[in-house]
């Protein structure tokens, strides 16, 4: 038992030094120094189409909403997975049936606000949508 | 295939999506890769074969069907058949706590090129990168569950399996 537990604590070592690994050269990182990024929110049932643009020093697309929280309008809840935006320009998508559709660049994105890194010239467009 | 084999496929295929989903609240920590190690040291290559075709089934329906569902039908039957191929040679909890080790290490290595095959190289890539830090829980939490499980259950199998005179 005690060869098994000496195992355990030698691969859970060598797991940590593979995490610390992974931090260091292959998880996303975003460019330090000024920015300028445009977001744009659409929803179509209240007749809102708005552009804005911004100047950031900010790695991380969740950390910029946060920034801009009241002249956004935004309103986020936290889970497990990740930040959820549930409101943009003072309205709440009912979450039985509506969400932030959430595009980069005119596609459609992998991941989620939290995990976008913020590069100079990007375009974020955010549009309710039903499922 | 004797009725008794159908029979046993049924159980041990029910054993393994019972086991996925008593832990389905943990990110990548299971115990399908103990089972089906355990089935196919015990049970022997054919039986534990279907075992994974019956399993994969079932997740479809409660999962629905998607591209995965490519990758679920490949990967658990070849991890029968290296159990079955090294099991042999290295028949040691150690031997097969390292085969799942590396087998839950290179899961999503391994979806990453059937997703590729619809949705291009870099699309494979941006998954397996993004997925590593879950291969690594899945790597090491398969090590450790299989290391400790593995000979307790073994043990418990093949005196069922001798009771009712199976092998």
């Amino acid at each position: 038992m005690k060869k098994k537990i000496i195992t355990v604590v030698s691969v859970i070592l060598a797991a940590v030094v593979l995490f610390a690994a992974y931090k260091v050269f292959l998880a996303p990182k975003g460019t330090e120094g000024s920015k300028q990024v445009t977001v744009q929110i659409v929803i179509e049932k209240e007749n809102i189409d708005e552009t804005f643009t911004y100047k950031t020093d900010h790695e991380f697309l969740t950390d910029l909403l946060k920034e801009k929280q009241d002249e956004l309008g935004a309103s986020f809840e936290s889970f497990d997975f990740g930040t959820m935006i549930t409101g943009l320009m003072n309205y709440s998508v009912d979450p039985n049936s509506e969400y932030f559709h959430f595009q980069v660049n005119g596609e459609d994105s992998m991941v989620g606000t939290d995990d976008t890194p913020i590069q100079d010239g990007d375009s974020y467009k955010f549009v309710l949508s039903t499922f | 295939m004797k009725i008794r084999d159908i029979v046993l496929v049924g159980i041990f295929s029910a054993a393994a999506t019972a086991g996925k989903l008593v832990l389905s609240f943990i990110p990548n920590v299971e115990i399908v890769t103990l089972l089906f190690i355990l089935f196919t040291v015990t049970l022997g290559l054919k039986r534990s074969f279907f075992i994974t075709l019956v399993f994969v089934s079932t997740d479809i329906l409660l999962y629905g069907f998607s591209t995965w569902v490519i990758g679920y039908y490949l990967i658990w039957p070849l991890l029968v058949l290296i159990t079955s191929m090294l099991g042999r040679k290295f028949n040691s909890e150690y031997a097969f706590a390292i085969i799942g080790g590396l087998f839950g290490f290179l899961f999503g290595a391994f979806f990453a090129i059937t997703e590729s095959f619809f949705y291009g190289l870099s699309y494979g890539f941006a998954y397996w990168v993004n997925g590593l830090l879950f291969d690594l829980v899945h790597g090491v939490s398969n090590f450790i569950i299989i290391l400790f499980l593995f000979k307790p259950l073994k043990k418990m199998l093949d005196s069922q399996m001798a009771r009712w005179q199976i092998l």
